[in-house]
């Protein structure tokens, strides 16, 4: 048993080999372990763990392939039968942006280990950025820093040159609590740091990173340069374009007099330019000599996005440049100027509405900013409105006021924004004084007097419909005393009957004088009465028109008479308060 | 005058809108109008393409790109700024090329700063694919007109080629710019 067991052992010791043979694929070496990939810049290195064997004994080689562009495994340059520890693959740079298949293997003499397959990768998601170069140059209180981006010119970053976001960190060399640093970012390579001390050593360090990529990026190595002493002229301070009457000017702080000062500009467009060309500014027309400190911009910059600087000269002598404004007017091209309309409301506001002429699906995303001042003293207010439409209020009477405005597109901090429009004036009505305080008792006046007037009116409607549905059964007593004769008192029955019930007892003409009292007292009752028959009756018993012989037919005392209108209504005819016209 | 529950709703959209950091019509409305005006350049800066139909190529812009369908609108901002950034790139290597009328080339790389400025606002918040494999085909396409002209020596049928392809890239733009809603 136990020889067994022995035998067992030995056959497994002696076997080990073999067994790793069996395992390696039949080589007996195991593949380089800890394989990876170190691409900085335009240099693309392979790296593994050196093998403990003697140096040179264990080689390594590896193959590579692009799926879509280099379908088989070929041998990889610059890889094959690497003794040490590193081999460089940069001749796959053309690959950059492709997805590159790695495998390597360790060779000793004629024996080889399996291949180890690195997973794929795309190069230049995997490099790093390496350290730029900086150039310092020291000015006048302040140092000029330009960068220089790593690789070569057709190298990894070849279609990046312009997307570099740059960081500067600058310190003063002084320590302890007068200690200073700074950092800084920019879109272009060239940063002119101001405001730093005369005679004073600065040193800089800076990075270049992409801007929509995170690949890993080093600094630079410090560099440091001294600033000179103080110069006698120093640069304008301050910079800055402003608005005064619809003109753009550029003004700057001097302490100095007897100086001129120049100005210059660059289209912004050039600082994203790649390359290391200087930069080509150019003078503003009519700020080339002036000796005030400050000039209007000439139209034609109104439509760029421009930086402008400025410099004082005193005789041959210029100071450095000033700090850099950036300028942007708006491009006023592309949002078309709005049209401006006021009119009065009150004494005491205007109502100010705001067009676009060309109805553009832009309206919804202006927002329109509002000159407002009054005509004869200037006082002026903005007001910012999104609506198209709205009143100004707490004005003046009969004053008149001006307004203009011009349509903005806001959109982050620089806002795009329309030319001015048109100016449009209008006066508010007249009032004030005690007036204005009494406008609101006079409103609630003139609202008492409506609500009553209207309660009237619905009075004397219902009044009406009263007189209409339910006239009064007697006609006035005046009736027969200028009409004594029966015929013509049916004729002379008024437009306006009044009744007091639907259908009633009506005096006949007989018992009429007996009951004229009556009929006065009837009259008085009813003497407010109104009523809306159109007037045309024609008499039922037959006789029509002037009916002169109606009379006699008007049947036995107490009996009435019953009519119909021309609306086709049936009324009681009675002798009611006068005849009335038509 | 609007009746008054619009209203309401209007001034709440409004300020929806305010809370969030970027208005997409706003940005869709700049870039189009400014493409546009792109285009318009370009077509100016075309000379004579008659003569050098013979040398027409097809440089194989990315499928995703001609026709970005579905298309997130961070992947679409993405994309347009490596459009714009190659094709500014691309005009200013050789911005002094002889017969090209110098405004016009101006005005043209003044458009393509300012779009590149509107989108590189609009990206300073939010997550965006930065690895995005659209753009890497993106680069190799551009690479592959700079090696072409570099063959060609910069000639002026070679210009007028690569113009042509550029001015369909705008086309494509429009497209990636309608991607942009929110």
């Amino acid at each position: 048993m136990l020889a067994l067991l022995g035998v067992t052992a030995a056959v497994l010791v002696a076997g080990a080999p073999w067994v790793l043979h069996a395992a390696a694929g039949g080589t007996g070496l195991a593949p380089p372990q800890n394989v990876g990939v170190d691409i900085i810049d335009d240099i693309f290195t392979l790296q593994w763990d050196r093998s403990r064997e003697p140096p040179g004994a264990v080689a390594v080689s590896a193959d590579y392939q692009v799926p879509g562009m280099v379908d088989i495994w070929t041998e990889l340059p610059g890889c094959q039968h690497v003794t040490s520890a590193t081999c460089d693959f940069s001749s796959l740079h053309p690959y950059a942006y492709e997805e590159v298949r790695l495998r390597v293997r360790a060779e000793d003499g004629g024996l080889t280990s399996p291949w180890h397959e690195l997973d794929p990768f795309v190069p230049y998601q995997q490099a790093r950025i390496g350290p730029p170069e900086v150039h310092l140059e020291a000015e006048d209180k302040a140092v000029a820093v330009s960068i220089s981006l790593p690789g070569a010119a057709d190298g990894m970053w070849q279609l990046d040159r312009g997307s570099f976001v740059y960081s500067v960190v600058i310190w003063g060399n002084a320590t302890g609590p007068q200690a200073w640093n700074k950092t800084l970012r920019s879109r272009n390579p060239r940063i002119k740091v101001h405001g730093l001390l005369p005679e004073t050593t600065y040193c800089v360090t800076a990075q270049a990173r992409l801007l929509l990529h995170r690949n890993p990026a080093a600094f630079s190595p410090a560099r440091c340069v001294s600033t000179p002493v103080e110069s006698e002229l120093p640069a304008p301070e301050n910079v800055k374009v402003v608005l005064e009457n619809q003109t753009y000017v550029l003004r700057w702080d001097y302490t100095w007099d007897n100086v001129t000062f120049q100005a210059q500009w660059l289209n912004s467009y050039l600082k994203r330019v790649p390359g290391r060309r200087p930069e080509k500014w150019a003078h503003v027309q009519g700020c080339e000599h002036t000796p005030r400190a400050r000039c209007a911009l000439p139209p034609g910059l109104l439509w760029r996005e421009v930086y402008l600087r400025v410099r004082a000269s005193h005789g041959a002598r210029s100071s450095s440049w000033s700090e850099e404004w950036k300028f942007d007017a708006g491009r006023r091209a592309t949002i078309p100027p709005p049209v401006v309309a006021l009119k009065a409301l009150d004494s005491h506001a205007l109502h100010v509405a705001i067009g676009l002429r060309n109805q553009t699906e832009l309206q919804h995303l202006l927002t329109y900013e509002v000159r407002f001042w009054e005509n004869t003293t200037n006082t002026e207010r903005t007001i910012v409105e999104q609506r198209t439409d709205f009143p100004v209020p707490g004005l003046r009477p009969r004053t008149v006021y001006c307004a203009a405005a011009r349509a903005l597109l806001a959109a982050g901090p620089r806002s795009q924004h329309s030319g001015p429009s048109n100016t449009a004036c209008a006066r508010t009505a007249a009032g004030g004084g005690p007036g204005a305080r009494l406008a609101p008792g006079l409103t609630a006046t003139l609202a008492a007097l409506a609500a009553l007037l209207v309660l009237c009116a619905l009075a004397a409607a219902g009044k009406l419909a009263h007189y209409v549905f339910f006239p009064a059964g007697q006609p006035p007593s005046a009736l027969g005393e200028y009409f004594p004769e029966e015929p013509l008192k049916n004729l002379l029955l008024p437009a306006s009957v009044e009744r007091t019930e639907p259908c009633c007892v009506i005096e006949n003409a007989d018992t009429r004088s007996a009951g004229g009292t009556r009929g006065d007292e009837d009259h008085k009752a009813y003497a407010s009465q109104t009523s809306q028959d159109s007037g045309n009756y024609s008499i039922e018993d037959g006789s029509a028109g002037s009916g002169g012989q109606g009379g006699e037919e008007l049947g036995p005392p107490g009996a009435g008479l019953v009519a119909r209108s021309a609306c086709g209504r049936e009324v009681c005819v009675t002798r009611g308060p006068g005849p009335r016209g038509l | 005058m609007t009746s008054r529950c619009p209203l309401r709703l209007t001034i709440l959209l409004c300020l929806a809108g305010a809370a969030l950091s970027v208005n997409y019509g706003v940005l869709r409305f700049q870039l189009q109008s400014s493409t546009s005006a792109c285009r318009e350049l370009l077509r100016q800066l075309i000379r004579s393409p008659q003569y050098c139909l013979a040398d027409t190529r097809d440089f194989q812009i990315p499928e995703e790109v001609k026709q970005p369908r579905q298309v997130q609108k961070e992947e679409a901002m993405v994309v347009m700024h490596e459009m714009l950034q190659q094709i500014f790139s691309l005009f200013c290597r050789n911005f002094s090329s002889p017969g090209w009328n110098e405004t016009v080339m101006e005005n043209l790389l003044e458009e393509l700063h300012w779009q590149m400025d509107r989108l590189e606002e609009a990206m300073q918040q939010g997550e965006f694919p930065w690895e995005s494999r659209t753009v890497h085909r993106l680069k190799t396409y551009y690479l592959g007109i700079i090696r072409y002209l570099k063959a060609k020596s910069y000639s002026r049928c070679a210009w007028t080629v690569v113009q042509v392809a550029i001015l369909k890239n705008f086309s494509f733009l429009n497209g990636l710019i309608d991607a942009l809603r929110d």
